[in-house]
Order: C-alpha cells, then sequence, then structure tokens
C-alpha cells in the first residue's frame, strides 16, 4: 500500500509541473497552429537564468521567478516578432517554415548555452532541495510539494486570465477562428506576440521550479520538447483544462509505469498513451470537457 | 552583364590562385605531420566527458610534440564529433579513416557508439584503441584491429568482490540499478553473475532510462525489498539524484555502491552534497593510485584548465602515450605496421601498466586491478584494497535519520 501511496504522490507532485510545461505549449499551438519545438530549449534558458542569478548573486530560485518569467516573456515575444511573424508573409513550397524555424532556434539557444556555461552539468542547491516531510510512510519533497503549488497557482491564473481578461478572450478568439477574429478588429499579429511571451513565461516558470531539484546542461531542452509535445496532445491542442489533465496523466503513467512495469520504459509509457490517444481521442481530452 | 561578370571574375580567380596556393602549402606540411583520428562526444547529452578527454587528448599531445614528436613528425590529432549517437560516430569514423586517411584511431566514449565504431575500423583495417567503452564485447568478437586499455565493465567491480568478501560478510540481499543502455546493461548481467558467485541473493534488478526526473517510484519499490546493498551503474547526474532521492525517502541498505562511472566525478558530490557521504564505488583511477606521473598528471590539468579531471581524463592521456609510443616503434607509418607496434605494447602510463593479452573471451584487452573509493567528508578517499587506501573504509553506513 505504502508502495501504491508514494507511487500516486510522486506522480502527481511531477504532474504537476508537466502541467505548466504542457500549457504554453499548448497556447502556442492553438493560438498560432504550430507546433513550438524550442519550447524545452526556452525552459533550458529560464534555467540557466536562474542557475546564474543564484550562482553570482545567491538570489533563491523562486525569488528568480520574477526574474526569469519577464525575461522569457520578452525573449519569446522578441522570437516571435522578429522570427516567426516575418514567414507568414513569405510564400514557400513548406507551409511548416515555422515549425522549421523553431527548431532552428531551440538549436542556436542550446550552443549559445554551450559558448556560455560549457558541456558541464549545473545544479542549484538550496537549503530545501532536499528536505522532505512525511505523512505516515510516505515521503514529500518540500521543493517539489511548493512547485505543485506554485504550478497549480500560475494555472488558474492563466485559466482566469484567458476567460475574464480583454487580451486572454482575444487570444481565445483567435485560436477559434483567425480569420473571424480578424474581422472583429483583433491585432492578431500582436495576440501571437504576446501568446508566445506568455507560453514562454510559462515554460520559464517550470524550469525556476524544477532546478532545485534536477540539473542543467546545454542539451536539457529536448526531453522537455517531446514531454510537453505529448502533453499537448493528450490535453488537446489550445486546452489549458486539457494540459493539465495531460501532465498529470502523464505524470502518474510515469510513476505506475516506474513501479509496477519498469523504470526502463519510462519514456516508452508516455508514448504509448500519445499513440492511443491518437488513435482513440483525437482531439484529447479537450473532447470530453467543453472548455 | 558583361560589367557584371568581370566584376564577378577577377576576385573568382584570385579566389581559386589563392585556393591554390594555401593547398600546396598545407600539402608540403602534411608530410612532416602523423595524422591520428580520435573520436569522441563533443556535444549532446555525453559532452562533458567528451570534453574532458579531448583536452587530456590534446595536452598529451602538446608534450608529445614539444619533445619532438614521433619519428621527427608531428602528431596531428584530428577530433571528430560523435554527438554520442552510434550513427554519427559511425559517419565520423568513416571520414577519419577515407577522408583523412588517419593511420590510427582513438577515443571512443560510451559503449553504444563505441559499439558501432570499432565495426568500421575492423572492417578498414586501421587499428583502433578504444579508451572509454567498455561493455564486455568490444574486445571479445577476436577483431585484430581493435585494442582496449580500460578494463571492461564487468571487471569494475573486482574491488568490490574482495571487499564484500574479507569486511561486509553480512551483505546477503541486493539490489541492482542500472541505466538501459549497452554500458548498464552489460555491467548489470556481469555483476548479477559474479553475486551468484559470491553467494549473494540478487532480489531486484531494474533498468532505467537516463535523464530521468523522479527515481522516487524505483527507490520506494528498492526499498520495500530492504536490500542489504544497492549497487547502482549510472552516470554522474542520474547518480546525484538517485542519492539525493534515497535520502529523501529515508532508503538505509548496509552499503551503496557506485558502479564507477559517475559515483567518483567531482559534480556527483557537487550535485548531491552530503547524500554522497558513505558512497562506495569502484574506481579504474583516481589521483592517489599507485602509478608514476597520476598525481603530475590531475596537478598539470588542473592548472592548465582550472578544473578537476578524473578517470576518463586519465585515460585520453595515457591512451595518447600508447599511440604516440606504437608510432615510435611502427616499422612504417602504414595502419598495418602501427597495429602490429600497437599489440607488441608494453608501457607504463598514468593509468596503469599497458599490455595487450588474450583471456577468457577476450582478446588485445589491457588488465588493470580496480579499486574501491569512498566519499568522506565530501572527499573520494580510496579505501580498498588496503595496500593503497588512503582513509580507512566506514561499514556499516549509518542510517540517514542518525547523521547529524
Amino acid at each position: 500500500m505504502d508502495v501504491f501511496l508514494q507511487t500516486l504522490v510522486a506522480g502527481i507532485l511531477k504532474g504537476g509541473l508537466y502541467s505548466l510545461i504542457g500549457i504554453g505549449m499548448s497556447l502556442i499551438m492553438g493560438v498560432m497552429g504550430i507546433i513550438n519545438l524550442a519550447h524545452g530549449q526556452l525552459m533550458m534558458v529560464a534555467m540557466y537564468i536562474t542557475f546564474a542569478l543564484h550562482h553570482f548573486l545567491g538570489i533563491d530560485p523562486y525569488i528568480s521567478l520574477f526574474i526569469a518569467m519577464p525575461a522569457l516573456f520578452l525573449l519569446g515575444a522578441l522570437i516571435q516578432k522578429y522570427t516567426l511573424n516575418p514567414l507568414l508573409e513569405v510564400e514557400s513550397i513548406l507551409p511548416e517554415n515555422q515549425v522549421l524555424m523553431t527548431v532552428g532556434i531551440g538549436m542556436v539557444l542550446t550552443e549559445i548555452a554551450r559558448f556560455i556555461f560549457s558541456s558541464d552539468y549545473k545544479s542549484v542547491k538550496t537549503s530545501y532541495s532536499n528536505a522532505t516531510f512525511f505523512i505516515g510512510e510516505i515521503s514529500f519533497s518540500i521543493a517539489l510539494v511548493i512547485a505543485f503549488f506554485i504550478a497549480v497557482g500560475f494555472t488558474l491564473l492563466m485559466f482566469w486570465f484567458l476567460l475574464k481578461t480583454d487580451i486572454g478572450r482575444s487570444i481565445r478568439a483567435t485560436a477559434q477562428d483567425k480569420d473571424a477574429a480578424l474581422l472583429m478588429g483583433v491585432n492578431s499579429k500582436r495576440i501571437t506576440t504576446i501568446t508566445f511571451g506568455l507560453g514562454s513565461a510559462l515554460v520559464a516558470a517550470a524550469g525556476t521550479l524544477l532546478i532545485p531539484i534536477y540539473y542543467l546542461f546545454p542539451d536539457i531542452g529536448g526531453p522537455f520538447t517531446r514531454k510537453a509535445f505529448v502533453i499537448t496532445i493528450l490535453g488537446g491542442l489550445g486546452s489549458t483544462v486539457g494540459a493539465i489533465f495531460g501532465g498529470v496523466t502523464l505524470g502518474l503513467a510515469e510513476s505506475f509505469g516506474a513501479t509496477y512495469i519498469g523504470m526502463a520504459y519510462d519514456d516508452m509509457i508516455g508514448l504509448i498513451i500519445f499513440i492511443l490517444v491518437l488513435l482513440f481521442l483525437p482531439g484529447g481530452f479537450k473532447r470530453l470537457t467543453k472548455v | 552583364m558583361q560589367k557584371y561578370f568581370r566584376k564577378l571574375f577577377v576576385p573568382a580567380v584570385a579566389f581559386t590562385m589563392a585556393g591554390l596556393l594555401f593547398s600546396c602549402g598545407k600539402k608540403a606540411d602534411e608530410g612532416n605531420k602523423i595524422k591520428v583520428g580520435i573520436v569522441l562526444p563533443l556535444t549532446g547529452k555525453l559532452a562533458k566527458f567528451g570534453e574532458i578527454e579531448k583536452k587530456s587528448f590534446l595536452m598529451a599531445v602538446d608534450e608529445i610534440n614539444a619533445a619532438g614528436g614521433v619519428k621527427g613528425k608531428k602528431i596531428d590529432l584530428i577530433i571528430e564529433d560523435t554527438t554520442g549517437k552510434p550513427d554519427v560516430g559511425r559517419s565520423a569514423i568513416e571520414k577519419l579513416i577515407t577522408q583523412d586517411k588517419v593511420v590510427i584511431v582513438g577515443g571512443g566514449y560510451s559503449s553504444s557508439v563505441t559499439w558501432a565504431t570499432i565495426a568500421v575500423a575492423q572492417k578498414q583495417r586501421v587499428p583502433f584503441l578504444v579508451n572509454t567503452g567498455s561493455a564486455d564485447k568490444i574486445t571479445e568478437q577476436g577483431w585484430e584491429y581493435i585494442f582496449r586499455l580500460n578494463p571492461p565493465v564487468s571487471e569494475y567491480p573486482s574491488a568490490l568482490a574482495s571487499f564484500l568478501k574479507t569486511v561486509a560478510k553480512d551483505v546477503k540481499r541486493v539490489a541492482i540499478l542500472h541505466e538501459n543502455s549497452l554500458f548498464g546493461q552489460s555491467g548489470s548481467k556481469k555483476f548479477e553473475k559474479q553475486c551468484k558467485k559470491l553467494g549473494l541473493n540478487v532480489i531486484l534488478k531494474e533498468g532505467y532510462e537516463s535523464g530521468a526526473v523522479d527515481f522516487k517510484p524505483l527507490l520506494v519499490k528498492v526499498k520495500s525489498k530492504n536490500p542489504d546493498m544497492i549497487y547502482m551503474i549510472s552516470y554522474v547526474m542520474d547518480a546525484s539524484l538517485l542519492m539525493r532521492q534515497s535520502k529523501e525517502l529515508n532508503l538505509n541498505p548496509k552499503l551503496f555502491v557506485g558502479g564507477a562511472a559517475g559515483f567518483t566525478l567531482p559534480e556527483f558530490q557537487k550535485n548531491a552534497g552530503d547524500a554522497t557521504e558513505y558512497v562506495f564505488s569502484a574506481t579504474l583511477w583516481t589521483p592517489s593510485v599507485p602509478y608514476a606521473g597520476a598525481k603530475e598528471y590531475y596537478d598539470k590539468f588542473m592548472k592548465k584548465y582550472n578544473s578537476p579531471t578524473e578517470y576518463h581524463g586519465a585515460e585520453a592521456y595515457a591512451a595518447m602515450y600508447v599511440i604516440a609510443d606504437a608510432l615510435k616503434r611502427a616499422k612504417a607509418l602504414t595502419p598495418k605496421d602501427v597495429r602490429d607496434s600497437l599489440a607488441a605494447t608494453n608501457l607504463k602510463t598514468v593509468f596503469g601498466p599497458v599490455k595487450f593479452i588474450s583471456y577468457g573471451k577476450k582478446t588485445q584487452q589491457n588488465k588493470l586491478p580496480t579499486f574501491l573509493v569512498q566519499w568522506q567528508k565530501g572527499k573520494l578517499e580510496t579505501v580498498w584494497p588496503k595496500e593503497v587506501s588512503t582513509k580507512p573504509y566506514q561499514y556499516p553506513t549509518p542510517s540517514w535519520n542518525k547523521r547529524k
């Protein structure tokens, strides 16, 4: 029973972080209809910012949230404005120009990180990195619990933002029907820029929350881009609620898979679910809700 | 149109001429160089160790060239990036052999990549001195162009075996955790066999995907089986997460043992902090091993690059000297002659004495003793065998909540 509960706890806590990673990609995918394959790399940049702030100035990762997130918002917005938006106007054989561009951006970010910080593994050690508390026999990592609640907080905030604010409504309108939104006077270029910024800021939050319990090197982005992609497909494109479900599902699947099937199949389990969802529930969990 | 043509023509001619001149100059110079190819992961997940090896290769080759080179010629290292992927490694070594026409290839980090690259070397009949890839089967093919400097992964725990027999006699139940690539699989299988020989009971053997965020589900399972010893074959960052999360879960075996690789590196201690305390590891090399030049190599590296080196670096540094020595003794600088002189190697290096012998299923394999080290107060101390120990061993491991 303890084994089961511990696995459940581990899965849900990890799932919270995964959701936060997934939401950003889901937003971008919903609004612009492209997969941002530099998503994990943007997270890597945020992690390096957090690392540098901690290493050189001794700033706690949780405070770095307020620096890393705006920084990544800016970076994301700039990427959208100056590298992705111009591509919309160019006629080309491949309609997926923007996706290819994100792959390139991801590579450039990785190599810049390698150039500045070298390939060394870095980590941020804080007093709470290894701290735990126990409920019965079940251990809770304090850093992960905090990360989970902050992730939930951001998700709720995002939800409120999309439903209640003007920009949020414009984002949803653009996601639902770009042409109609344009006709209604929504500045779609501005909206895509803001969306990309927001998506980057959210994944920055995930990176900053992850770093006290994980580690960092320039090539860390790839696996997380893949995870975000799986989560987005699981949840349904462009759906915030879907991304939460997708994240937690992936977290749980990985944990239970690790305990009851074998940790060696970690990635495989996630991808099998991915395929099953594509086959039997195209459109993801979004189909089951209405949001 | 004509105007444009002329505009383009003049620089184009000038360019071609310059190019011709340049290539001539290069050719004249090449007669004075011996080309040696090195394959290492310089980007990707394993880049860090590729980097350490590259620096060590370069340091050694600078020393050799400064001392006059080999046969009056300088050694020219051509280092290719494998990115840690077998397919890229294959094309890298093919380029080295067919385009650059190197006489010998060195390097070879990570078993999977090495396994893919040695097949090319054997087919093209160019000698390959492997210095890190440690899956057993690399030297079990009877391929006469493949040599290996480092011991195979199955021999990493030989010092541990004698420690278990003489000191930790009450260890009976063993859990084995390993990363799920060729290196971990090969090592864990051999260790399982060795456990049987020692009369130990392997109650759990599990692989995991390197780079995982959360090892708790796996560790909980280990905890529920209550082993006396946990043996882990891991790359460095997995190793530190495994220890950190063992501490979080209050997982208390009598012995934590790492099967070399990640557990002896400075990054392990830097990232896992006090969770590394009392952790044992098999190792092939530390700066305190009883070989001439080992400590000097460490100090030189530290001085030159201002960062510490470890056993991968020592392997690379030693490999460069073995290669230079083989080139020196070769009758002619052809792959065939270099192969023959490499087979007759008998050299003392910072990594230990090097001699390629055949035993068991293995051919052209260098045989070296291994050591047992333990993290004590944030320092890596050699504790076994006793003759070379720097500090006495601490056994059994105190439980996490009884530590201060």
